[in-house]
């Protein structure tokens, strides 16, 4: 279809709104994992944007090494990260847990540098991309841009999410997870094992994370410190949403990319990161009932 | 041993290196442990005596040191004057931010401080008129100044040394003092439960909003001598999220809400760092990361705090 | 208590002091250089290692500098300010290294420069580009590569000098940081200067994650010309990507930066790096024997194509070779930086980068440039992406292949 040459307001309009629906429901992918690890546990995960790193670096090695398209790959990287993140839980988180919450956080804190840095000796600071045939050329639905990988990644975080809440709310390790994310003390008394279910939930945030980055690796570029950028957005979304509410955080995601995108179309690029944490402390500071939702910390 | 002699042999060794060496690279170092030393208990004061987490002091640092540079290149103020003033600078900016930041708890309040900090970073970055944007404010010339009868020589690091162990030593014994006094009191009840002190009658908002303004004045004092001594400063370099989180490291590797605990956190952070990268020029993180990651799984209570529990455990 | 205390002093001083171990005494001539070699800007520490390297092996096969043989020792500055004040401090105290070199990103550079200049120890600069760093009298730092203002140049001509080339409108998209904002203040101003309206002025912060946005915005006013600025690689990868993507048509893309000039932009893009503008600092004429000859001999030794980062690191060190062999070394530290600095005013020579001299005269935008190279205007030259390959396509001398023009990738 050829191309206008001078896109109209509506087509603008439009054209920023998918744009920013379509990054959000990326951001969101990666906010879902910290927010459902920090329901139940009460833990922060800095380390949680080395976890989407390696999920981006698997689908890249997959794609490299065996010609392996992402969006199939994902299906080899999740389980693995999910039993990943148990072994993590289960061997390097626990036994810092009883320290209290802001050692366990800066514990996460030299985690994500050592992981960052593993990968960076391992695989060099090289820039990276992941280059798929199809890439090249975004469909244009009445002359609206859609890139196709984020097109695919977008449709493909809404059958992620869609499984999600199934398993949370039809499963009974789902339901487990969502009874210690309430109450842990009562959930306990019901004869919830805390532990396992602890280690459940960050395998899963685990890979939840590798999900996140296989799906955003053929929209972005891969280097092994691209987690530091990732996890600031990864805040302000999970704390849009309330920390520990899983469709919180798909609003939240949502809502930030449709912010940053119209902000930067209509206010300004060079601030649009401003309107976001400006957002992001208005929220906190005027919606008290997100807050107290998921109790005292 | 009294307190008296342990605050005296404090004195002395933080006072002695520069007479011990003339070695520049090594006062260097003491210069830079001092200034982590100095952010470090800075933090401490609102973050271990009062359990609230502020990942966000990088603000009052960068205020410090913004004010500091404006008013000596703009201004022509002698930037002795200027580091007071950014300490105080950063006080009254720390007002606002408490009063929006303090409404929240835990890690919401951690969060929001990360949002401020991020927030008042991207301003510096584009207020060109005030702070020259990403180009950043050089010092090229330090005035001509008498101390004690001789001229100073700004070549040597020995006046920056004793700034900074001037400073350093103030906020340990701020800290101190504080430790002692009844605002010490409060701040522990607040950390452990800040609806039960409400409830016995302390003012937790005065109280929270005095400690945080203290410790904004001495990380704004912190950043006014990183313009002196660094002399350049650019919005990265001095309001980055990293910067705010090495200076909970500190406080944490230490010990919290110990005097001594911020100058053992800050000496171990630099040895180490610099020791692993005079070894592995690019794998040297990784031994940082792993290094931090066993201080805090073996040593809970930071290095201070394990050695008093041991000292405290011997037959 | 008394024996705690004194025990933990022991402990710190013994810590301290083996931090700081002088680095083991050899008798070569040495070279400090401060380079990224962690964190995001790691990759271009890498190729400065590479091009050291490769100098220094060099120069020693034939005997070095007057018999003695040189040396770069390189410390990682994790890109942070203040590190690289201490690494500078450390290579000049310590390691007790004659010259510096390197930096890498204006913002340390402007460090080590002040480091350097405070400690009497010459810095030779070879690819930072804020023009702060020549331009604050410091007389012991000098410059091989052009500053940011002058990147533009060739570009400028190119617009001046083709016929119908010249923009009917601009879009400017530039990043936050020192190299952005010069850059794009310096083409800037030279469009005004033509009465060209620039339609979009545009900063974006350093590793955007998505440009979509901007594009869009761009893409509503329909420029006849889109000009992007990134410092970072990452950056100018996903500015032309989105373009793209988008669908902004201008008769012309052109890229300022590092990040356009590198192998890995065509590597990454594929097809949509095709006639990709590049107005780059260096003008390594591809018809010259001495750079086709570097060129093999890298991709032999190390089988990467070398660029901009990896000429300037080269260069540089034939450059400091050059000093140290004019000077008359004593052994004498402080002796020998002065002597050195002594022989680089005087240098007057030409390496793979192009020609040499260090001078005093007034940058486009007025900087008052001191031992900046004075051939650094002729060092901009315009090259463009075809068919995967960096081509210079102007000026016309230094050109290895007609330029496209207007652009036909995009249907207007």
């Amino acid at each position: 279809m050829a191309l206008r040459a001078q896109p109209g307001p509506v087509e603008t309009f439009v054209q920023s709104v998918v744009s920013g629906v379509l990054t959000g429901s990326l951001y969101a992918m990666i906010g879902v994992g910290l927010t459902v690890v920090f329901g139940v546990m009460r833990i922060i995960n800095l380390a949680h944007g080395e976890l989407v790193m390696l999920g981006m670096y698997g689908a890249f090695w997959a794609h490299a090494l065996w010609k392996l398209d992402p969006f199939l790959s994902i299906a080899l990287w999740v389980p693995l990260m999910f039993l990943g993140g148990m072994f993590v839980y289960r061997f390097l988180l626990r036994p810092i847990i009883p320290g209290g919450e802001l050692n366990t956080l800066l514990y996460t804190a030299g985690l994500s540098l050592l992981i960052a840095n593993l990968a960076l000796f391992a695989w060099t600071g090289d820039y990276r991309t992941i280059k798929l045939p199809y890439a090249i050329t975004p469909l244009r639905p009445f002359g609206i841009a859609v890139p196709i990988p984020l097109a695919i990644a977008f449709a493909l975080a809404i059958v992620i999410t869609a499984a999600l809440y199934l398993f949370l709310s039809r499963t009974d390790p789902g339901r487990a997870i969502r009874a210690t994310s309430q109450n842990p003390e009562a959930a306990a008394l019901m004869g919830i094992d805390v532990e396992r279910i602890s280690m459940l939930t960050f395998g899963l945030g685990s890979a939840l994370a590798g999900a996140a980055g296989v799906l955003l690796a053929p929209s972005l570029y891969l280097y092994p410190t691209v987690g530091e950028i990732l996890i600031a957005k990864c805040f302000v979304i999970v704390v849009l949403g309330g920390l520990g509410s899983v469709s919180g955080a798909i609003a939240g995601g949502v809502l930030l990319g449709l912010v940053e995108s119209l902000g930067a179309v209509y206010v300004s690029v060079a601030y649009k990161d401003t309107i976001g944490f400006i957002m992001f402390l208005l929220v906190l500071l005027f919606r008290p009932s997100r807050l107290f939702g998921v109790g005292k910390s | 041993m009294t307190r008296g002699a342990a605050g005296a042999a404090v004195l002395v060794l933080v006072l002695v290196p520069p007479l011990l060496t003339s070695n520049p690279f090594l006062l260097h170092l003491a210069i830079t442990v001092l200034l982590w030393t100095l952010l470090g208990a800075a933090w401490n004061l609102l973050g271990g005596f009062a359990g609230q987490v502020s990942f966000g002091h990088s603000t009052f640092f960068g205020v410090g040191a913004y004010t500091t540079m404006i008013l000596y290149l703009k201004g022509g103020l002698a930037p002795w004057y200027g580091m007071a003033l950014g300490g105080i600078v950063a006080v009254l900016v720390s007002l606002p931010i408490g009063l929006i930041c303090f409404r929240l708890r835990g890690p919401y309040f951690s969060l929001s401080t990360l949002a401020v900090a991020e927030i008042v970073r991207l301003v510096a970055l584009n207020w060109e008129g005030l702070t020259n944007g990403p180009v950043g404010l050089l010092i090229t010339t330090l005035p001509r100044v008498a101390w004690g009868g001789r001229i100073l020589d700004w070549e040597s690091k020995v006046p920056f040394y004793y700034m900074i162990a001037t400073f350093a030593l103030a906020s340990m014994l701020a800290t101190y003092r504080l430790s002692r006094a009844r605002l010490g009191a409060y701040l522990l009840a607040i950390r452990e439960d800040e609806d039960a002190a409400e409830s016995v009658g302390i003012d937790t908002v005065r109280a929270k909003v005095l400690t945080l303004a203290l410790s904004a004045f001495f990380t704004g004092l912190g950043g006014g001598f990183y313009g002196l001594y660094f002399r350049y400063v650019d919005p990265d370099a001095v309001f980055p999220i990293a910067l705010s989180v090495e200076m909970v490291f500190i406080a944490v590797v230490g010990g919290l809400a110990t005097v001594i605990g911020p100058v053992i956190g800050a000496v171990f952070l630099t040895t180490i760092g610099e020791m692993f990268r005079e070894r592995f020029l690019v794998g040297h993180l990784i031994f940082y990361g792993l290094f931090m990651m066993l201080v805090i799984r073996y040593l809970p209570e930071g290095i201070w705090g394990g050695a008093r529990r041991a000292w405290a455990k011997r037959p | 208590m008394m024996r705690r205390l004194l025990a933990l002093a022991l402990v710190f001083g013994i810590l301290l002091v083996g931090a700081a171990a002088p680095a083991t005494a050899q008798d070569t001539l040495k070279i400090g250089a401060p380079q990224p070699m962690t964190g995001p800007d790691a990759p271009f520490g890498d190729k400065f290692k590479k091009a050291y390297g490769m100098a220094v092996e060099e120069i020693n096969a034939k005997g070095g500098v007057n018999g003695k043989k040189i040396e770069v020792i390189i410390d990682d500055h994790q890109a942070k300010n203040a590190m690289a004040a201490t690494v500078a401090e450390k290579l000049i105290t310590q390691g007790k290294v004659l010259v510096l070199t390197g930096g890498r990103a204006s913002g340390q550079a402007v460090e080590i420069a002040s480091v350097a200049q405070r400690l009497k120890t010459p810095y030779v600069v070879d690819h930072p580009s804020a023009d702060i760093i020549t331009a604050k009298g410091f007389e012991w730092v000098f410059r091989n590569n052009p500053t940011g203002s002058i990147y533009p140049q060739a570009f400028n001509k190119f617009i001046s000098e083709v016929p119908g080339a010249m923009p009917k409108s601009a879009a400017v998209v530039y990043d936050n940081s020192v190299f952005g904002k010069t850059i794009s203040n310096s083409a800037m101003t030279f469009l005004k200067s033509k009465n060209v309206p620039i339609v979009n002025d545009e900063a974006y912060p350093v590793n955007s994650l998505d440009f979509k946005p901007v594009m869009t915005k761009v893409k509503s006013n329909n420029p006849d010309y889109l000009l992007m600025v990134a410092v970072a690689t990452t950056d100018a990868i996903l500015l032309t990507k989105h373009a793209k993507e988008i669908g902004v048509a201008p008769r012309a893309f052109v890229g300022f930066g590092g990040g356009f000039g590198v192998e890995d932009f065509a590597k990454e893009l594929g097809p949509q790096s095709q006639n990709v503008f590049s107005s780059a600092a260096w003008s390594g004429n591809p018809n010259d024997p001495t750079v086709k000859e570097f060129y093999k001999k890298f991709h032999d030794k190390y089988g990467i194509w070398p660029k901009e980062h990896e000429v300037e690191g080269y260069a540089i060190v034939f450059v400091i070779a050059d000093a140290m062999r004019r000077a008359q070394l004593t052994g004498n530290v402080d002796a020998d930086r002065e002597a050195i600095r002594q022989a680089l005013l005087k240098t007057d020579m030409t390496t793979v980068f192009g020609k040499l001299k260090f001078g005093n005269w007034a940058g486009p935008l007025g900087d008052p440039y001191t031992n900046q190279n004075i051939y650094s205007p002729d060092h901009s030259v315009l090259a463009q992406w075809l068919d995967g390959k960096l081509q210079n396509v102007w000026p016309k001398s230094n050109a290895e292949a007609s330029y496209v023009f207007p652009d036909n990738t995009v249907k207007r």
